[in-house]
């Protein structure tokens, strides 16, 4: 789906954790990631500045790694900080969904 | 920088472009930290080793993504206004503790 | 004495020499315009040198970068210096310029990418 940039944009900064907390990964897959899962607006240049804010906030490690193509890659693990970040993400996520839910079925 | 001439044309210009925008903007970390702008670089080679167009990467409305890149920074106008403030503030209570 | 380093100190004295002979590198229309935003930055009293250098520092990567690209200096700074040093120091009426430098960022990407 397009045009979503708005609304997506309370919810990228858990969803990139949540990929990151799965396992050690790089900013081009966790786009590609998140634009296999149907969003399809997002861009590298998105998730690089959330990656920024999750090393800003120490929400991640850092690895620097070689890569095949261009320069050395660096790679992000979620560490305890993060894990505890994204466990509020959902929580708040679970709250927000059910009430928009609520929502909706009262005015059906 | 010197790996900036080594980017395809389109990613130079943009790259450019983001840079004198933040030149005027003037976040904290153009100078401190972790390089904002060479961050920018290694972004930009990745993109480019992998046959994108930099608007592909950057999103195609650049000031949003120069303003989410530096959303939480402080800038160097704003620490000037912030210490300008508590030297008037200062002076402000010498002259009322006088009273 | 000079003018700076009757207002800043010597310390930063070596810091506005390095910032004099990069300014000299300059075209001359930037070089001109590089004096007025100066003696504009400076005017704001309350600011203590160390707070300016690096903001001029980030005026003169600007100007630099911008020569460099063949751009007029007019086109860089708009015809309100005054105004953009306002906006460069944080002062009142910030936000709108922000909004312009936004605003030229873009265009000047849409121009210079010929979309």
């Amino acid at each position: 789906m397009e045009n979503l940039t708005e609304m997506l944009k309370g919810v990228l900064e858990g969803s990139v954790l949540e990929i990151i907390s799965r396992k050690e990964t790089y900013g081009y897959e966790i786009t590609r990631q998140l634009n296999a899962l149907g969003f399809a607006d997002v861009v590298e240049g998105t998730v690089y500045t959330i990656l920024i804010r999750l090393e800003k906030n120490k929400l991640v490690e850092i690895t620097k790694k070689p890569s095949e193509l261009g320069p050395p890659r660096k790679f992000f693990a979620i560490n305890d900080a993060g894990r505890d970040e994204l466990r509020k993400f959902w929580e708040k996520w679970e709250f927000v969904s059910s009430k928009m839910n609520e929502l909706k079925e009262k005015t059906q | 920088m010197a790996r900036v001439k080594t980017l395809p044309q389109d990613y130079q210009i943009v790259y450019k472009e983001i840079q004198k925008y933040l030149f005027k903007v003037g976040p904290v970390e153009l100078t401190e930290g972790n390089g904002l702008l060479s961050g920018i670089v290694d972004l930009f080679e990745e993109g480019a080793a992998s046959g994108k167009g930099v608007l592909e990467v950057t999103g195609s409305d650049v000031a949003v993504f120069c303003d989410e890149l530096i959303k939480d920074s402080k800038t160097y106008a704003d620490i000037a206004q912030e210490s300008a403030n508590q030297a008037v503030n200062k002076a402000m209570k010498k002259l009322t503790d006088k009273k | 004495m000079n003018f700076w380093e009757k207002i800043t100190g010597s310390d930063m004295t070596k810091e506005m020499k390095a910032f004099e002979a990069r300014a000299k590198k300059l075209p001359a229309d930037y070089q001109a315009a590089w004096g007025e935003l100066n003696a504009n930055l400076w005017s704001y009293s309350n600011f203590s040198g160390r707070n300016l250098m690096p903001i001029i520092d980030g005026v003169l990567g600007l100007l630099e970068e911008s020569a460099a690209d063949g751009q007029r200096v007019h086109e860089v700074l708009g015809d309100d210096i005054k105004g953009f040093c306002a906006a460069l120091a944080g002062e009142e009426g910030a936000k709108s310029y922000r909004d312009k430098w936004r605003e030229q960022l873009n265009q000047n990407v849409a121009k210079k990418l010929g979309k």
